[in-house]
């Protein structure tokens, strides 16, 4: 058996369950929704300042929901006590991993597409002309928050408080992502400005890489009990 | 074999050195002070602040030195399995913990009379404050798990995540700055200023080395504690060994 | 010649569940093909000892060994070469019992054509449920789709906890199949049970799991020597 087939074999069963039951659908995007309004009606009418702060709001919002996402996609595993048998299997520890975070990067990239077009609407920010950098900032910007959400979801899975303790342990590790994320948002959208935006592209990419090494590396111990 | 370890102490008797060593930290730490408060010249731009930037700096390098330090247990750890080495890592998360406490305490004091505000969005006081988010996390999450191996292997997992977090954070930190006090004092790598007299960098290096002595003598002290842990909790789980019996089928 | 080691080898096994020791120095061997029967009652530890070999939980102190690979540092040795049933669930509820067996034995690097995974599920008298999603099974299903899942294994140690929990008489058959299955092809079995009567006269040994240790069973006499010819393998 390669050993990419056990990931995208947990990658495909994350994504079919979550077709079926719709569970981390439901949960995270009338959340993450609701996030965007709340956070326009929290800064009033100043369409200026709500322009200002369009790309903040709509990093926090999935921020927001991908903890959720990455939490959900675990209490599934952990409803028929399907995680246990899926660690007995002869695959990598870190397939599992790769399997879990390509399904939850799937959400978050999808839950942008949708919350993207709305933010554009609600604070009054049309989405410029460098749609393909803007792209491309979603995709790793998501990536980096699956990355972190989908090792530390493994984490607190069977912890005490673990609702709580996800956001508290992983926001620390992303603030470089948010904060580059929605700089080149920024830089994109609001100034129209390439340049600018790829030193956090890159810092996003950078970010990316480097978790991803680390995390498949040291996942099987985080599951090992 | 370990129903040696059952009849002694798991303390184990105090050294010499250890003394030694105590009597030596003080006496820098001390010297420090005196260097720092009395010695040192006010700075040209700073004024009398300089002396807090003798143990701000000195705490926040030596808060990044331990965070290293527990990540590389963190390591030796999971490669080895040694629960010494779990108890090291922790001895040394603890320490940066309080140093970058300290170092917090240390920017937020400048801070105050320099701009009139105890917070900033300094770059390396951002940075010191996430560090000391992950750090608290780190010991959230130990209090959190009862199995000490499992305890000891996501600890080392969260070091080394923490390890890993600081080059970016550092990047966002830096990248981040808007309220940057541009003029009110020079954030080179030691926040005191190469074109000034030398005997500020002297002094400063001096009270980093105090610091780090001191750093040293601390996480000594708390390996003991944690290796008499370690043995009284074998000695709690040591079955008799009329228990034992083998059984082939 | 080297005799092939045993399917199971336990020296010193101890492990924690939180801060108590459940299993305390626990030394055992098991010989290739035996069935094995645990019992005790519940919290004794049987489940945990299972999970050890299953590699799911580390050695707190001692070792574990099964076919003579390491069960932390060979696990993955171990584990294809171990399949368990766990006392309920490993399945996906969202998912059908086909899908959910074609998952596992796609995992285990198995590709099964429709047929023959619809011809799995009957084997264990899922027939007509194949198509249905695993939350709508009662959970005498849920166990047969697990014995589904465990037959399919290409494990040659079989940890079966309290097998017969949740089933009816029917289902109750096929664990006592799935025994006569392993005993002809030479499978070994560690079987966790507190009710031990029905596969006693099957076991070569019945052991009990209590105060953290394991112990020949005096209820059941049980002699240690093999019942009946054993199928040596080579290797």
């Amino acid at each position: 058996m390669n050993d990419f087939t056990p990931v995208l074999l947990i990658a495909g069963k994350d994504i079919r369950q979550e077709l079926r039951s719709r569970a981390i659908t439901v949960a995270t995007l009338f959340f993450a929704a609701i996030t965007l309004v709340i956070l326009a009606f929290a800064v009033g009418s100043d369409e200026a300042i709500l322009t200002q702060i369009a790309p903040g709001a709509l990093w926090v919002a999935l921020a927001f929901a991908g903890v959720i996402s990455a939490a959900q996609s675990y209490a599934a595993e952990g409803e028929e006590n399907a995680f246990e048998q899926l660690l007995l299997y002869p695959i990598p520890r870190a397939s599992i991993y790769l399997g879990k975070l390509i399904s939850n990067w799937v959400y978050m990239g999808f839950l942008a597409l949708i919350l993207l077009p709305t933010t554009a609407v609600l604070f009054d920010l049309p989405l410029g002309s460098h749609r393909g950098a803007l792209l491309l900032t979603l995709a790793l910007g998501t990536l980096g928050f699956a990355l972190i959400a989908t090792f530390y979801a493994a984490l607190t899975a069977n912890l005490r408080a673990r609702d709580s303790l996800l956001p508290v342990l992983m926001f620390p590790v992303v603030v470089p992502i948010l904060l580059a994320a929605v700089r080149a948002t920024t830089s994109l959208m609001q100034f129209g400005n390439l340049e600018m935006a790829s030193d956090w592209i890159q810092l996003l990419a950078g970010f990316d890489l480097a978790y991803l090494v680390v995390c498949t590396a040291i996942f099987r111990f985080v599951v090992d009990e | 074999m370990s129903s040696d370890r059952t009849t002694t102490h798991p303390l184990r008797p105090r050294p010499l050195w250890l003394n030694l060593l105590a009597a030596a930290s003080l006496l820098l730490v001390g010297a420090g002070f005196y260097l720092g408060l009395v010695v040192s010249p006010p700075d040209v731009n700073q004024g009398e602040l300089i002396r807090i930037m003798y143990a701000h700096v000195s705490a926040a390098w030596v808060c990044f030195l331990a965070v290293i330090i527990a990540a590389v247990y963190g390591m030796l750890y999971l490669w080895k399995g040694r629960p010494m080495d779990d108890v090291r890592g922790t001895a040394h998360a603890e320490l940066a913990t309080i140093f970058a406490g300290l170092t917090i305490i240390g920017g937020m004091t400048y801070s105050k009379p320099t701009l009139n505000t105890f917070w900033t969005w300094d770059a390396k006081l951002t940075l010191t404050a996430l560090l000391f988010a992950l750090l608290v996390g780190y010991f959230v999450v130990r209090g959190l798990i009862d199995d000490r191996d499992r305890r000891a292997r996501v600890s080392a997992v969260v070091a080394i995540i923490v390890l890993a977090s600081l080059p970016f954070n550092w990047m966002a930190a830096e990248w981040f700055r808007t309220l940057h006090p541009a003029k009110s004092f020079d954030v080179s790598a030691s926040g005191v200023s190469d074109s000034a007299d030398p005997i500020f960098r002297w002094i400063l290096l001096f009270n980093v080395f105090a610091v780090a002595v001191t750093y040293v003598w601390f996480s000594i002290e708390r390996i003991r504690i944690g290796r008499a842990q370690v043995g009284l909790e074998e000695q709690r789980e040591t079955t008799p060994v009329t228990m034992r019996e083998a059984i082939d089928v | 010649m080297n005799e092939s080691p045993p399917a199971v080898q336990l020296d010193g096994l101890a492990r924690r569940y939180g801060r108590d020791m459940v299993l305390s120095e626990v030394s055992l061997t098991i010989r290739e093909g035996r069935i094995v029967v645990l019992q005790g009652p519940n919290g004794a530890g049987k489940t945990t000892l299972l999970k050890v070999l299953a590699t799911r939980l580390r050695p707190s102190r001692g070792s574990a060994r099964v076919f003579g690979f390491d069960t932390v540092r060979e696990a993955h040795e171990v584990r294809s070469r171990t399949a368990m049933l766990p006392v309920f669930g490993g399945s996906y509820p969202t998912l059908t019992g086909a899908e959910n067996l074609e998952l596992a034995t796609r995992l285990y690097g198995l590709r099964l054509t429709p047929s023959e995974l619809e011809a799995a599920l009957a084997n264990v008298g899922l027939a007509g449920a194949a198509q249905k999603q695993v939350r709508g099974y009662s959970s005498g299903m849920k166990k047969r789709l697990g014995l589904a899942r465990l037959r399919m294994a290409p494990a040659k140690l079989w940890l079966l906890d309290e097998p017969y929990a949740a089933l009816d008489e029917e289902g109750k058959a096929y664990v006592d199949a799935l025994l006569d299955e392993a005993r002809s092809t030479g499978k070994t079995v560690l079987l966790a049970s507190h009710e031990p009567e029905r596969v006693a006269p099957l076991a070569d040994a019945v052991l009990e799991v209590s105060g953290g240790t394991v112990r020949r069973s005096e209820r059941f006499g049980v002699p240690a020597t093999p019942v009946q010819a054993v199928p040596v393998r080579g290797g």
